[in-house]
């Protein structure tokens, strides 16, 4: 049997204290599988985000146990987090966050140029990596001159970079139009298959659902799958 | 419909957005207060200085009205003894004081004198001279006799006739107990004395007085009447004098021909009633009254007026416009970074609270409603802070310059409802970027052109401002205003930092392209962050201005502190001159000997310098100062000063034969041409131009300029040439005047005072750094400075906190990539470098260009006593502070914010949506 991935045991994480504390996760437990893209499923203020979050050592749990391709992240101090976010883990965000002065393979290369890939090798993948999202011809188009859905594309590409093991996405399509979101969404699936990387997204969409191998619910902190 | 207020909101902004509404109030405060009183304080010194002005004149300043006496001839061809001679000298003062009119309100009670010619006091080795002098001022000068008695009149019968060529008239004079001592003479003893011409005069000692009041200003007119003075008729003599009373005044008369004695009335200005708005008032009464006066020529009985008051006050008008000028170009660039501070805090403040704007405009508040509640807010914060700063003015100087706090008061209330209106309106406004490439560009090239025209309004008004000032210079008199040309550096620095604005894209533009060629992620990070900030407009005017009008007031401090000690330089010429009379001049050789002997003396040259020698050029003439001096020793001397080296003259010159072509400037006259150094300001002689100088009894004198003589000397025009050189072609070299360096200079000229006029360098520059003006000016350059550094370090601070949320949402991106928290800092390190560089070098240098540009036009030499426009002296310690302080603001800032931001765990920064 394949390890998992990821693997969350009892975590907590609480906001503030006393009366007024707010408990975004409270004892979650699961694991996701590798090649495996996950839809993380729950309302507005549910905990999805505090969860990726936590799982991709943006965030600490309070308690409980997380570990990310076989390393324990609550262990980890901050340079330690640092290089499980270069090595393994990538993110995509609803807003995209690309460097808005650099073209596109720029912005794809990124990644690449931290973790010091050679010039020859960063263009080659920077190359790939935009044939795979689509974007070949718009290389060097600045992220202004390219429409939301094309820069998601981008940043995706970006966060494929430097083959992480995990890719965290949160609301991927949240200010994308329903059609280019669903675009995206399939691309997201298509890269997992192709890159054989695991993704774990959260969504609102119904048809990101029916694109994920596996829906995990979650409501006031707690799973429900 | 009347704009509705939500008064929460009002308050919520407020608390919220405390701490940049507290620093725009105390930028309007500490602004307001600069601006509020340094004018008032200006007009206080102005006052002062035109009090101290009078007082250094001292005599120079008093006006002197001067009457012939009435005909006293007899019937019998001699002289009637005028009983009621003191009653025409108050006769004299009492027509005066009508003359006067306005003028009579700043003088003092007047002092009439009548003076003697010189005597000699022919008993004794000693030289001396004496003076009979009538004195009466007020209800004084008050005397007690120690022995003897007031002089009496000398004969019985008051109007009696005095023969034609009879002896000499007796009169009877009162002598003070120092006089008494010194010539040894007691009441009822003649004092043998003479006039020029060798006649002698009966002068008797009627008695000896102690003064009640050796204070009274009425001494002042003739102060060897209380003791003996030396060097005022030559050096080594000695000045007594001898009072007469009303009573024997009648006899004074007789002792003299009618024309060796007058009547004078001297007043001086009271300096404490003297105000800068008085003086332009005293300056058209001094016109008009000198208008209205006699002729010295003539010989009615007509007043004749005479004093140099009018120059005096004209002078230091012309120093206090000039340091009004100055101090306007200082407040305006003060005020000019100060109101680019207000509008980049009100940018800060403006996008700190987008959010809420927007969600206020969502939920329908109209764009009015939203300006005026961000006015009531900015309105009270402008109110208070001004209020404050006016408060402070009017303790610390009495009143508040309220027309120069206007701008900083304005942009203090009006940048932050702007700003907030703006961003309500375009955070809302249903515009889009147009799809279509074409529309776009329509879009961007118009915004180019927009910024272009006010780029073009910049420089236009910049270029206005520097040609009238480069014009007509910075006086108003000169200009008929001082508003436009003061505001000439600080326009010159904004067109500058606009052209700065447009190069630093280009530049980070250039590293961004480099960076992406080389292997290092975090120079590529941080040259896209810079790209990114750099076309950020209001940082980049107001560091740059703030550190370049910085560098303009550091600059001028530096160059008027060098231009004092230079001028000091110029004006005496060594560390120490003595000017003796010209009719002592055999023993000044001798006494430069003695001074060089003088342990601390390292030079003493005697050199003979006349003021105004009456030079020809090609029958035009040319007066300057002529300077006839040993070269050789002259130049060694100059060579231990910071003066300009002599350059070297040449022996006499043959005249072309009558074969050869002459010159046109040449003279007919034969014989050798004195080589001479020529400086004329309006350049009207040039090298290889002959000068004719006009001798009595003698054929002119020719000179041949053969270079440039040094600026060494206070006067516009100089000629110098060689005392031996002009012995052999036949002058008669007369030395009055000795220069004298080294330590011991001050010291051993001093020990000479009795034979002249002693000027020591260290005095003159010391008394010219104390005048109010120069200490007022000084201190507002430094203060001006240092309020530049501070509000640009304000303004990197600002500039860097508006940047703030952008840059360290992208720098937690990257962390998301794997940047580790310190290359996260050296990214934003790299980011707000370039705009520190681009202060900390090209505000500077524009700071300098533009001193350079208007250092002549600014008329500092007004304030350093120089001919030419100073030097421009570069302040390079203060340069350095300026320029590694923006870097240093790097230093600080991005520890700082990675400090607070650290608190904030990454997921906060990147948080969208719910949790």
């Amino acid at each position: 049997m394949t390890k998992p991935i990821v693997e969350v045991r009892g975590v907590h994480r609480t906001f503030g204290a006393g009366p007024t504390a707010v408990h975004a996760l409270r004892d979650v437990s699961f694991d996701v599988e590798p090649g495996t893209m996950v839809a993380l499923v729950g309302r507005s203020g549910s905990g999805k985000t505090t969860l990726l979050n936590v799982i991709g050592g943006l965030d600490r749990a309070d308690r409980g146990s997380l570990s990310v391709d076989g390393t324990d992240i609550t262990r980890l101090d901050e340079d330690g987090l640092s290089r499980l976010r270069r090595e393994k883990v990538a993110y995509v965000f609803q807003t995209f966050g690309l460097i808005p002065v650099l073209s596109a393979a720029e912005n794809v290369g990124a990644p690449l140029r931290l973790a010091r890939t050679p010039a020859a090798d960063r263009e080659k993948r920077v190359e790939l990596l935009l044939d795979l999202v689509g974007l070949a011809a718009h290389a060097e188009q600045r992220p202004a001159e390219l429409s939301g859905g094309q820069q998601q594309r981008v940043a995706i590409a970006r966060a494929l970079a430097a083959s992480p093991r995990l890719l965290i996405a949160d609301e991927p399509t949240g200010q994308l139009d329903a059609e280019t979101g669903r675009s995206v969404m399939a691309l997201l699936r298509g890269v997992v298959e192709s890159e054989g990387v695991t993704a774990l997204v959260s969504t609102h969409d119904p048809v990101m659902m029916a694109l994920a191998d596996r829906v995990i619910r979650i409501s006031d902190g707690r799973l429900h799958e | 419909m009347r704009p509705a207020l939500h008064w929460p909101s009002i308050r919520g902004r407020a608390r919220a957005d405390a701490g940049p509404l507290l620093l725009s109030a105390v930028v309007v405060a500490v602004v307001t207060f600069l601006a509020g009183a340094v004018p008032v304080a200006l007009g206080d010194t102005a006052d002062e200085a035109v009090q101290a002005a009078v007082r250094q004149a001292g005599s120079d300043a008093d006006v002197q009205v001067q009457a012939r006496w009435e005909y006293d001839d007899g019937s019998g061809g001699g002289r009637v003894r005028t009983a009621r001679s003191a009653e025409a000298l108050d006769d004299l003062r009492d027509r005066s004081l009508d003359e006067l009119g306005p003028l009579g309100e700043v003088l003092l009670p007047p002092v009439e004198l009548v003076d003697s010619p010189y005597l000699k006091i022919v008993n004794g080795a000693e030289p001396r001279s004496f003076r009979i002098d009538y004195v009466a001022g007020g209800s004084g000068p008050a005397v007690t006799w120690v022995s003897g008695a007031a002089p009496q009149p000398s004969v019985a019968r008051l109007d009696v006739e005095a023969p034609f060529n009879g002896p000499p008239w007796p009169v009877q004079v009162g002598v003070s107990e120092a006089t008494a001592a010194r010539l040894g003479v007691k009441a009822g003893d003649r004092l043998q004395v003479e006039d020029d011409n060798r006649n002698p005069k009966d002068v008797r000692v009627s008695g000896v007085f102690r003064p009640t009041d050796p204070g009274d200003p009425a001494w002042q007119a003739a102060p060897w009447l209380l003791n003996p003075v030396h060097g005022r008729d030559g050096a080594g003599i000695t000045r007594f004098g001898g009072m007469v009373s009303k009573d024997s005044l009648p006899d004074f008369r007789l002792a003299f021909e009618p024309d060796q004695t007058n009547r004078i009335v001297r007043f001086s200005p009271d300096p404490a009633l003297l105000t800068l708005d008085s003086a332009q008032r005293i300056v058209s009464a001094v016109v008009r009254l000198k208008a209205t006066s006699a002729s010295s020529g003539d010989r009615s009985t007509e007043s004749q007026w005479w004093t140099q008051l009018d120059t005096v006050l004209s002078d230091v008008q012309d120093q206090i416009d000039a340091a009004t000028a100055q101090a306007a170009v200082l407040l305006i660039a003060v005020t000019t970074v100060a109101v680019l501070i207000l509008l980049l805090a009100a940018e800060l403040l403006a996008a700190r609270r987008s959010p809420a704007l927007t969600v206020a405009r969502q939920r329908g508040a109209a764009l009015p409603s939203l300006g005026l509640e961000l006015l009531i807010e900015s309105a009270l914060v402008a109110a208070l802070a001004a209020g404050a700063g006016a408060l402070l003015s009017a303790l610390f100087t009495g009143a508040v310059a309220a027309a120069w706090t206007l701008p900083v008061v304005l942009a203090g209330l009006l940048a932050g409802p702007a700003f907030g209106v703006v961003r309500a309106f375009r955070a809302t406004r249903d515009r889009r970027v147009p799809a279509n490439r074409g529309a776009r560009l329509v879009a961007r090239r118009t915004a180019a052109l927009r910024r272009l025209t006010l780029e073009l309004a910049v420089l236009a008004a910049a270029a206005t401002a520097l040609t009238l000032l480069n014009r007509h210079g910075v006086l108003p008199s000169a200009g008929g205003t001082v508003l436009l040309p003061a505001a000439a550096p600080a326009l010159a620095v904004l067109t500058g930092a606009a052209l700065l604005l447009r190069l630093l894209p280009l530049i980070t533009g250039l590293a961004l392209r480099q960076a992406l060629r080389s292997s290092r992620p975090l120079a590529v990070f941080g040259a896209a962050r810079a790209a990114s900030a750099s076309a950020r407009p209001l940082p980049v005017l107001t560091l740059v201005g703030a550190a370049a009008l910085a560098s303009f007031a550091l600059a001028v401090t530096s160059t008027v502190d060098r231009g004092l000690t230079d001028g000091a330089w110029r004006t005496v010429g060594a560390d120490a001159r003595l000017r003796v009379a010209s009719d002592s001049v055999v023993t000044v050789p001798e006494t430069a000997q003695r001074i060089a002997a003088t342990p601390g003396v390292r030079h003493a040259v005697a050199a003979q310098v006349v003021d105004v020698a009456p030079l020809v050029v090609a029958d035009a003439e040319r007066p300057a100062r002529l300077v006839i001096v040993d070269s050789a020793a002259y130049r060694a001397l100059l060579a231990e000063t910071p003066l300009p080296a002599l350059p070297s003259l040449p022996a006499a010159l043959s005249l072309p034969t009558a074969s050869s072509p002459a010159a046109p400037n040449q003279p007919t006259a034969s014989g050798p041409a004195v080589p001479a150094l020529v400086r004329y300001a309006g350049g009207h002689v040039r090298t290889g131009d002959h000068l004719k100088l006009p001798r009595q009894a003698a054929p002119a004198l020719d000179l041949v300029a053969t270079g440039i003589a040094p600026a060494v000397d206070s006067s516009e025009d100089l000629v110098v040439v060689d005392a031996a050189t002009m012995t052999a072609a036949g002058y008669q070299v007369v030395p009055d005047t000795i220069w004298v360096t080294g330590p011991g200079a001050g010291q051993a000229a001093a020990a000479h005072s009795g034979e002249g006029l002693v000027d020591l360098r260290a005095e003159v520059e010391a008394s010219r750094r104390d005048a109010p003006l120069v200490t007022g000016l000084i201190r507002l350059a430094w203060a001006s400075a240092a309020m530049l550094l501070a509000l640009g370090l304000l303004g990197f601070a600002l500039s860097a906190s508006a940047g703030a949320p952008e840059r360290w949402q992208t720098l937690s991106r990257l962390r998301t990539l794997g940047l580790r928290t310190s290359e996260a800092r050296r990214v934003a390190a790299g980011e707000l470098l370039p705009l520190a560089l681009l202060a900390a070098a090209g505000g500077p240098l524009l700071g300098l260009l533009l001193i350079h540009l208007t250092v002549g036009p600014l008329s500092l030499r007004l304030l350093t006593a120089q001919p030419e426009a100073p030097p421009l002296v570069l302040p390079w310690a203060a340069l350095t502070v300026l320029f590694l302080a923006f870097p240093a603001m790097v230093a600080a800032v991005v520890p700082l914010e990675s400090a607070l931001r650290r608190r904030r765990r990454l997921a906060e920064v990147l948080r969208v949506g719910g949790a």
